[in-house]
Parts: C-alpha cells; sequence; structure tokens
C-alpha cells in the first residue's frame, strides 16, 4: 500500500484522537503512584515507579480510607438492585413489546420518560419516606430507591430486544398452547440474554456512580459506598491530596473497566438503546 | 397480562411517581432541616426562585452549558463518525478507546480533569507551555471555567454522538452513494443532499438525548468546579443539589426541581414538535 500524505495524516489524526482518549486515564493512574510532594515536582510526572510507594498509596486509600469496604458495600447494593430491577423490568419489557391492550403505548411512555427525570426531583422524598420506615443508614434503604431508578433504563433496553425477536416464534408456541408466561420464561428469556446483560451492565453502572441518595440515606461510614467516597473527597474543605484523589478515583473506575471488558460485546448496543433499529 | 406489568406499574408508582407527587408538595411548604415544618406556604417558594438572582444566573449557565455542549458534541460527533467511516485499518481499537470516557464516573472524571488542568503541575498546561503558548487559567474564571465544563463533558460525551451517527452510517444503503457518484455529484454535494438528510434522525436523537442528561447531571460539576468560581459553573442541577442537600432547604429545592421539570417537559415537546421526530419509533 502506498502511502499518500492524506493517509500519513489520517492516521496521525487518528492516534491523536486514542491519545486523547487514553491519556488522562492513563496519567490519573500515574499520579495515584506518586508522593504527594512528588507531583507538584515533576512536572510531567516521571516513569520512574517507586512500588513501596504504590503499595502504600493504594493501602491507605483500601484500608485506612475504608475504600475496600466501601467497594463491598457498592458491590453488595449494585448487585441486588440490579438483579432486582431486572426481575421487575423484564417482563414488562415483553407485556410492552408483545401486548397491545388500550393506553400501553402511553403506559410505556410515561415510565420510559423517568429516564429523564432528574434525581434531584426524587431524592428529598425517597429520604423521607426511607427514614420514615427506619432503614436510614441500611442496605435496603438505597437498594430500594435504585431498582426503581433502574427500571426504566432495563424496559427501555428490553423493548429493543423484545422487539427483534420475530412474532412467529411467540405465535407457533401460542398454537401449541403456550401460556404467556410459559413463552417469556421458556423461549423468550433464553433468546434476549445479551439483552440482559446490557440493561444489567448499565443499570449497574448508573447505581455504582449514583451518590446522590446515597449522600441523604447514609451517613454512617459502615454503609458508605464508593461514589459517595469520591464525593466526600470532594467536598471536604481542606486541600486535596491528589495522589491519594488520583488512587480514589483509580479504585472506583478498575471495577467498572473489568466489568465492562467482560460485556463489551453489549456496551455499543446499551448506549445507543432505542436509537438504532 | 397483570403478572407481567404489575410488579413494575406498582414499583414505579411508590418509588418514583408518589416521590415525584410528594416533591411537589414538598415545593409548596416551607420544610427544612433548621426548624421549617413543613407549613403550607403556597406559592412563596416560587415567587421567592422568580426574584432569587441565583436561580437565574443558574438558569442562564445551564442554558450555556446545555446549549454549547451539545452543538459542539454533534458537530465533531458527526466529524469524528465520517473519519471512522473511511474505516482505516486498526481504527476500530480507537472507536474501543473512546467508548471508555461514557463509561466512567462522572465525578471521577471531574476530579481526573481537575487534576489534569491544575494551573501548577498540570498535564495540559504543561503540554501547552512546551509548544510555547500560554494555557489559559482553566477553572480560575467565571467564563472559562463554564468553558472547560463545556470542553471536559464534551470529552466524555461526544462518543456518544459519533456512536449513534456511526452505527447509521453503517446501515445506510449504499448503492445511493453510488448513484450519485455515476450522476456526479461531488463529496460536498453526497454530503449535504444524501448523507446528512439521512443521518439526521440519528443525529437528533443523540442531540436531545445529550440535552437531557447535560441539563440534569451534576456530578460532572461537582467533581469538577463545585459550582465555582464565584457561582460561574452552578448549573440549574447543582444548583438544587445544594439547596437540597448542603443548605438543607428541602421545600425551596424541591421547587426548583419542578422548575427544571418544567423546563425539561415544555423543552424537549417544543424540541419534538418542530422539529417532528418521534425519539423512538416503535412502528
Amino acid at each position: 500500500m502506498k502511502l499518500r500524505p492524506g493517509r500519513i495524516i489520517a492516521y496521525l489524526f487518528l492516534i491523536l484522537l486514542g491519545l486523547i482518549g487514553l491519556a488522562p486515564l492513563v496519567y490519573l493512574g500515574i499520579l495515584s503512584t506518586k508522593r504527594r510532594i512528588e507531583i507538584a515536582a515533576e512536572v510531567p510526572p516521571s516513569l520512574a515507579f517507586n512500588w513501596d510507594q504504590i503499595v502504600k498509596n493504594y493501602a491507605e486509600v483500601l484500608y485506612s480510607q475504608g475504600m475496600l469496604s466501601f467497594i463491598g458495600n457498592s458491590t453488595l447494593v449494585v448487585g441486588i438492585s440490579t438483579i432486582l430491577a431486572l426481575l421487575i423490568g423484564t417482563p414488562a419489557a415483553y407485556a410492552f413489546s408483545r401486548l397491545r391492550f388500550r393506553g400501553s403505548a402511553n403506559l410505556a411512555n410515561t415510565i420510559l420518560s423517568l429516564r429523564f427525570m432528574p434525581p434531584i426531583a426524587v431524592a428529598i422524598p425517597l429520604f423521607i419516606m426511607v427514614k420514615s420506615v427506619g432503614l436510614q443508614n441500611s442496605y435496603p434503604g438505597l437498594i430500594l430507591p435504585y431498582v426503581a431508578f433502574s427500571i426504566p433504563l432495563v424496559v427501555w433496553i428490553m423493548i429493543g430486544f423484545f422487539d427483534e425477536v420475530p412474532r412467529e416464534l411467540d405465535e407457533a408456541a401460542m398454537i401449541d398452547g403456550a401460556s404467556h408466561y410459559l413463552i417469556f420464561w421458556r423461549i423468550m428469556l433464553p433468546i434476549v440474554r445479551p439483552g440482559l446483560m446490557t440493561s444489567a451492565l448499565f443499570g449497574a453502572l448508573f447505581i455504582w456512580n449514583e451518590f446522590l441518595v446515597a449522600l441523604y440515606v447514609i451517613n454512617s461510614r459502615a454503609y458508605q459506598t464508593i461514589s459517595m467516597g469520591a464525593a466526600t473527597l470532594i467536598s471536604a474543605q481542606r486541600p486535596i491530596d491528589w495522589n491519594i484523589a488520583a488512587a480514589v478515583g483509580v479504585v472506583t473506575l478498575i471495577p467498572i473497566l473489568i466489568f465492562s471488558l467482560f460485556v463489551q460485546r453489549y456496551i455499543v448496543r446499551g448506549l445507543t438503546a432505542g436509537a438504532v433499529k | 397480562m397483570l403478572f407481567l406489568l404489575g410488579p413494575c406499574v406498582l414499583y414505579l408508582l411508590t418509588f418514583s411517581i408518589y416521590p415525584l407527587i410528594y416533591s411537589l408538595r414538598l415545593s409548596f411548604t416551607d420544610l427544612d432541616a433548621a426548624g421549617g415544618g413543613g407549613d403550607w406556604v403556597g406559592l412563596r417558594n416560587y415567587a421567592n426562585l422568580l426574584v432569587d438572582p441565583q436561580f437565574w444566573n443558574a438558569t442562564r449557565n445551564s442554558a450555556i452549558m446545555v446549549l454549547a455542549s451539545v452543538t459542539i458534541q454533534i458537530v465533531a460527533g458527526v466529524g469524528l463518525a465520517l473519519f471512522f467511516n473511511l474505516h482505516l485499518t486498526g481504527s476500530w481499537i480507537v472507536r474501543g478507546i473512546l467508548m471508555l470516557p461514557m463509561l466512567m464516573t462522572p465525578i471521577v472524571v471531574g476530579l481526573m480533569w481537575r487534576a489534569l488542568l491544575n494551573p501548577d503541575w498540570g498535564l495540559v498546561d504543561w503540554a501547552i507551555e512546551s509548544v510555547g503558548l500560554n494555557p489559559p487559567d482553566w477553572l480560575g474564571s467565571v467564563w472559562m471555567a463554564m468553558l472547560t465544563l463545556v470542553l471536559v463533558d464534551c470529552w466524555q460525551w461526544t462518543p456518544f454522538v459519533l456512536l449513534i451517527v456511526f452505527a447509521r452510517l453503517q446501515a445506510l444503503p449504499q448503492d445511493i452513494f453510488e448513484a450519485a457518484r455515476v450522476d456526479g455529484a461531488g463529496p460536498f454535494v453526497i454530503f449535504r443532499r444524501i448523507t446528512l438528510p439521512m443521518l439526521m434522525p440519528a443525529i437528533l436523537f443523540a442531540g436531545l438525548f445529550r440535552a437531557v442528561d447535560a441539563f440534569r447531571s451534576f456530578d460532572l460539576v461537582f467533581g469538577l468546579s463545585y459550582g465555582g468560581p464565584a457561582r460561574g459553573t452552578t448549573t440549574l442541577a447543582f444548583f438544587a443539589f445544594q439547596h437540597g442537600f448542603q443548605f438543607q432547604n428541602y421545600g425551596y429545592a424541591a421547587a426548583i426541581s419542578y422548575a427544571m421539570l418544567i423546563i425539561l417537559i415544555v423543552g424537549t415537546a417544543a424540541i419534538l414538535r418542530y422539529l417532528r421526530v418521534q425519539p423512538v419509533d416503535r412502528s
């Protein structure tokens, strides 16, 4: 292949794009390995890694700052909320895709529009509700609101996946005498597994990143979530220790990156849910 | 049918719709953490809102932020989609890299860029200085901080527009372009008369999504600039957060949220009507 100037420029641009996307993350990673004074002293930061310092920074973040237990809390809350949202949202999406009844379009649109609601509009009432039943500082106090936030996402994504399954399939099963319930569990669910993975990813991502409701509901360190940990680090009224802050950022992002590696085939599909047929 | 829809409807009624109505009721009370007992005050919160300069400042900031972000993201996103449509060898790797920002926790994105743009030791300032230019004071002045907020939002979300428009590009029937070329249309005419009109639904969809999400998100601001300096990056969402959480004026925060909801509903309805598109085509 001959290298024309246009092609070279195109490739340079491509590399530049990759750098713009990746360099900030790498920089955050490098900062997290430094001593506090090195951050201001080394510009740009050197790539000579000091393993003892790395261990020290991450030990401080994971143990002294409690991020390890926050990760545990987040994982538990994210896991249970996502499963519940899938259990509640998927059958509804199936109904919206397959059954036409009076007002079905309106009901579907109402549920989907909840996806666009600013969380602050419901955070205070949710907090008052959770408090009034004594669930402040508890996992259910977080899970109950989070399931509600995730359901519209799940319905939104799953309708698209159900719509893609040919109707002939359930019509054939219907003729054989199968009920909607049976069709849903035995025939549809196995087919839309990619959809379940996609909605699980985006439901989980939303909950992992959420900290507004958590700030209201949780004021005990024992139940703090990971994004709350990052938030309190910032709002604390003292200068930020950037090496520690960077390590907190890395610790927050790594589980997301690992999880999305496993489900990478579905990321695009989830992000563009509703946009592309 | 009750089996399938019942739990979903019931759950959302309890934990989404009821809180929304509750919030509306709160917005007519003086409930706060400092001793406001939640007495009915009618429209007082809304009246206060209309004469609160901070509210108008936040409204203006939100408008600037949403308009600027969405415009830049659409132009850049469409451009990038066309670029990736050249299918350079290895470009799928870069496309994969560009997915990462969208998955990142917004508050960490804000924090990360605060480090990158640090005036004393940030990597970006170093890079600008090393080519002999003077870096701006990114988060130091009211206007620059707003521009920085917009740019960071673009860093995170331009790939979203790229993704949607690129997917649409892949799905376009190729014979139309073939025919246009045979008829002697140049690349610019083809883009203006064929590609762009066919991409329009995807562009509008992506733009609407981005506008709503930029409008309602407050966590990027929280991480990047905490609304400052001099409230220059205090958007409505962040303003509502401050009153709802920091100052604990629950009634007032509820009124701000409802102002936001009204703007959202009127705004999206106006856009949809004006553009005559349906966000979700379920035909």
